[in-house]
């Protein structure tokens, strides 16, 4: 399993790691290596025709020294002899321009279980490039084809991930995974009059043979017409209805206020609240690294941790937060294997993994029937205004109006402010449409109802 | 890097089975950053990213395959995935490779090694306690280094050969204050294309000052008023308004899917006269220069926007080709990884006349927007939404109070046409600006003071 075929010469990566580990903490420091291997697709289509189509086998080494606590770190995408050589030199050189601290250390291995998550789909790498330009084509003509109104798409794209990710460190960790991930996005543009609208359409599955394209491709195209002809609203404070596109952005920022580094340098507008209640009795919060099929599902974590479900609120009180193993040691607690890594380019950094708020059994309409006027957000564009920090939340929203429960009319152009801490107390009702998506993490929210948001326009 | 014979040996093979164009885009980088929090460097980090990227071009198409080494079998592997697409189209023939030459130079008066990585750290341990000792409300300070030298190499089977050699670096920081429950944050940074001589020319002591001065005051920012006014954009970094409202719908692609509200509309009458809009990569220093782009087409200043004329579109090689047209150096990639993409260079609004305190006087109610924060436009309708890190009330013309969580709100197109004071106090930014489209480059921005006679302003009051 830990063999990779590069022309023709099996490479041991998980061997290779565990080597370059031996050979730095001959220096009496402690030591980690990550390799990561793997193969991507990426099919951009227009109108039909490919526009772009990429592939590649990217491979690369990330090495961590910690010496007296000082932390050095190198990466090289150069995997020969010399190029290896030189990364870990690196890595141990520069902990000498870094200050000490007591905490920085390597976590113990532990034992892990990949089984169950179905991270992985081998027919991912098998399926022909045409295979996956053609499905590529049906989304985009799925969406141009919905209705006479769609005139263009932006973007349909088809991309996939397979990798390989070796662990090894001078504790004796050495180990191992690999997953797949299939993605196919768009933005559809609708057109009528003077109005024109770009709607969003997005699949993601670890498993190549579930993503629909006709459902993605007609979703992107739903989202433009049903905005055709938009206005602004007057200013005013209203209940709004968050759709889960909207929503998912809301929550990966409340979940950067909920690690244990947010809270330990006071970058969080939950500071201090820790067992409190600091939500509605509707918001219940789950960081759940061992998600079946979750797209930041893994065995291990960044540094080697086992993952973990870790239920962060509960009915409004804040429970726990999320750890990697230098945070957990500086509050003298356990790492939840919230350790995660962009790539072997990256030192591992404390982060959600599948973070979602828990879905109610109300459907989406009985959670609609109750508002009398209302503000239903189908996307947002953030830019900086919402703040985990500071807790400000401010955003630009298109979306449709609720009278009696009911969709009037489509509005666009308008701002919609409040502070995470109000928004964590005036969720009034969730309902049971739970959806992830990729673009913040792995971040999942069912339609929200928040009372009172202050809606700026004409 | 590569002898001109073996990459002529991988452009035949990238053009086996047919294809119009086969280029090789060859890129070795290096990277050093030191991150500063809790008054600690907390990591040290080099990189190394070695690779090439091939595509070859049929019709309308191109196909890319990269490696992330330069093994001769690595890049022939590459070739082949990326001409396997292209089977059954016209095969072209590798020309003789001919060097060009830029007449830009970038002095570096400082190379990085004039100061070693401890004397580096020592540096940002400076900026940390200039940020702290302003304010004891100045609860936390993060602080990075960052430097890089790419340095890229461009093939392609029209026998051109391009060579380009960047050399970045920039210090960011961010403060954050606390007082009474209340906490504001605030980030920016310096740096350039350039040698450690920037921290000569800006000071990142003086910019650590600014910036926990910035922090401390907004902590007593009332909340934002929402609704509609007027409101003066501070020059310089207020230019990333225009940069994301207006200058990604003037990117080649945009125009060719006719998803821009821009498509077709050279020489008509988009903005206000009193505009002028300017990209630029050959500015010295400028983050967003260079002497060949990512598909080796030499830097060149292009009009965009003219006295309100629509001029011309931002064309990479990719674009241009569909269209027939020039390609205006705007081809741009994040790194070998990735196939370039018409992008944003330097991209500033020229200068005007009116003095910028009569700029403000002439406000009676309104807001003056010191610092942006990030931005986002789309490109179909023209919409954005900015958010405002360090705003102010304009009472009876002049700057009173801070306010606290804003955005603006507005229509692009429609914002250019309606500006109606440009100042003459043109200014470029510090020099930490990076554009994300799928894939991050660094790039420039500019503008003077200018009124914008009505926007949305989204606060909560």
């Amino acid at each position: 399993m830990s063999g990779e075929q590069i022309g023709g010469v099996a490479i041991d990566y998980l061997g290779l790691a565990q080597e370059i580990v031996e050979q730095v903490s001959r220096k009496g420091v402690e030591a980690e290596a990550l390799i990561m291997a793997g193969q991507t697709t990426m099919v951009r289509v227009n109108k039909g025709q490919v526009e772009q189509l990429s592939q590649a086998s990217p491979k690369g080494l990330g090495v961590r020294v910690i010496k007296e606590g000082r932390t050095g770190y190198a990466y090289t995408s150069d995997l020969s002899p010399q190029g290896v050589k030189e990364s870990w030199r690196d890595a141990l050189a520069l902990a000498e321009s870094a200050d000490p601290d007591e905490y920085r250390s390597l976590p113990e291995p532990q034992p892990t279980e990949g089984g169950g998550l179905a991270l992985y789909d081998p027919a991912l790498v098998t399926v022909p490039t045409e295979e996956k330009i053609a499905l590529a084509k049906e989304v985009e003509e799925a969406a141009l084809s919905l209705d006479p109104r769609i005139v263009a798409t932006i973007r349909c794209t088809y991309q996939d991930e397979a990798w390989h990710i070796y662990l090894a460190n001078s504790r004796g960790l050495a180990d191992s995974y690999e997953r797949t991930v299939a993605a196919t996005y768009l933005r559809a543009v609708a057109r009528e009059e003077e109005s024109q609208v770009a709607g969003l359409g997005v699949g993601l599955s670890n498993f190549y043979g579930e993503l629909d394209p006709i459902a993605i491709g007609q979703e992107a195209a739903k989202r433009a017409l049903e905005l055709l002809g938009g206005n602004p609203l007057g200013t005013q404070r209203a209940t709004v209805v968050l759709d889960p596109l909207a929503g998912t952005e809301l929550l990966f920022f409340i979940s950067e206020a909920l690690t244990g580094e947010a809270m330990q340098r006071g970058r969080s507008f939950l500071l201090g609240k820790l067992g409190q209640k600091v939500a509605s009795e509707a918001v219940n919060l789950v960081d759940d690294g061992r998600l079946p099929r979750g797209y930041a599902s893994a065995p291990f974590d960044g540094e080697g941790v086992p993952t973990s479900l870790t239920r962060v609120m509960e009915s409004g009180v804040l429970d726990h937060l999320l750890y990697d193993h230098y945070t957990a040691q500086k509050d003298g607690t356990r790492s939840t294997g919230n350790a995660s890594r962009g790539s072997y380019r990256h030192l591992p950094k404390v982060s959600p993994t599948n973070f979602y708020l828990e879905p109610s059994s109300l459907s989406r309409e009985e959670l609609m029937r109750g508002v009398e006027a209302g503000f239903y957000i189908k996307s947002t564009l953030n830019t900086g205004g919402i703040n985990p920090i500071s807790g400000d939340y401010s955003v630009a929203a298109n979306g449709l109006w609720i009278e009696k429960g009911e969709v009037t009319k489509p509005v666009s152009g308008v701002t919609v402010a409040s502070t995470l801490g109000e928004i964590l107390k005036n969720i009034t009702a969730v309902a049971d449409d739970l959806r992830f998506l990729p673009f913040y993490g792995s971040t999942g929210a069912p339609t929200i109802r928040i009372e009172g948001m202050q809606i700026g326009g004409k | 890097m590569l002898d001109p014979d073996t990459v002529r040996r991988i452009l035949d093979e990238a053009l086996r089975n047919g294809g119009d164009l086969a280029e090789i885009y060859l890129e070795d980088r290096t990277s050093l950053s030191l991150a500063l929090e809790e008054s600690k460097i907390e990591r040290a980090l080099r990189g190394a990213d070695r690779g090439a990227g091939i595509r070859v071009f049929y019709g309308d198409t191109a196909a890319y395959a990269y490696t992330d080494d330069l093994i001769t079998q690595s890049l022939l592997r590459a070739a082949r995935a990326a001409t396997s697409a292209a089977k059954g189209s016209n095969r072209s023939r590798v020309l003789d490779f001919t060097r060009s030459s830029s007449p830009l130079e970038f002095p570096i008066e400082k190379p990085f090694d004039s100061l070693s990585e401890r004397e580096k750290a020592k540096l940002l341990h400076r900026v940390d306690q200039v940020a702290r000792g302003y304010d004891p409300r100045v609860s936390q300070v993060r602080t990075g280094y960052l430097e890089y030298r790419q340095q890229v190499w461009v093939y392609n089977s029209q026998g051109l050969w391009a060579e380009d050699d960047r050399k970045m670096v920039e210090i960011r920081i961010a403060v954050v204050a606390q007082d009474k429950g209340v906490i504001q944050t605030i980030h920016s940074g310096i740096g350039a294309q350039s040698g450690l001589e920037v921290f000569d020319r800006i000071d990142p002591l003086a910019e650590a000052q600014e910036l926990a001065q910035a922090a401390v005051r907004m902590l007593d920012a009332r909340p934002a008023p929402a609704g509609e006014m007027p409101v003066v954009m501070s020059n310089a970094w207020g230019g990333v308004l225009f940069h994301e409202a207006c200058g990604h719908a003037l990117e080649a692609d945009f125009i060719n899917q006719g998803s821009s509200v821009f498509a077709g509309r050279v020489g008509e009458k988009v903005a206000s006269s009193l505009i002028t809009l300017i990209d630029d990569s050959t500015l010295p220093a400028r983050r967003g220069s260079f002497r060949f782009d990512d598909d080796g087409t030499p830097s060149q200043p292009t009009v965009l926007i003219e006295q309100g004329v629509l001029k011309s579109y931002m064309w990479d090689l990719a674009e241009a080709r569909k269209r027939k047209a020039r390609s205006t150096g705007n081809g741009r990639r994040e790194s070998f990884r990735y196939l370039p993409l018409p992008r944003m260079t330097n991209t500033f609004i020229a200068s005007g006349d009116s003095d910028p305190e009569e700029i403000i006087g002439s406000v009676k109610r309104g807001l003056y927007v010191k610092r942006l924060g990030g931005g986002q436009a789309d490109v179909a309708k023209g919409d954005f939404v900015f958010s405002i890190t360090e705003g102010y009330l304009i009472e009876d013309g002049k700057i009173t109070a801070p306010i606290r969580g804003a955005n603006l709100v507005g229509n692009g197109p429609a914002i250019l046409s309606e500006i109606d004071m440009v100042g003459s106090d043109f200014e470029m930014d510090k020099g930490f600006g990076r554009c994300g489209k799928g894939q991050m480059v660094p790039v420039g921005l500019g503008q003077p003071t200018l009124r914008i006679p009505k926007i949305i302003v989204g606060g909560t009051e």
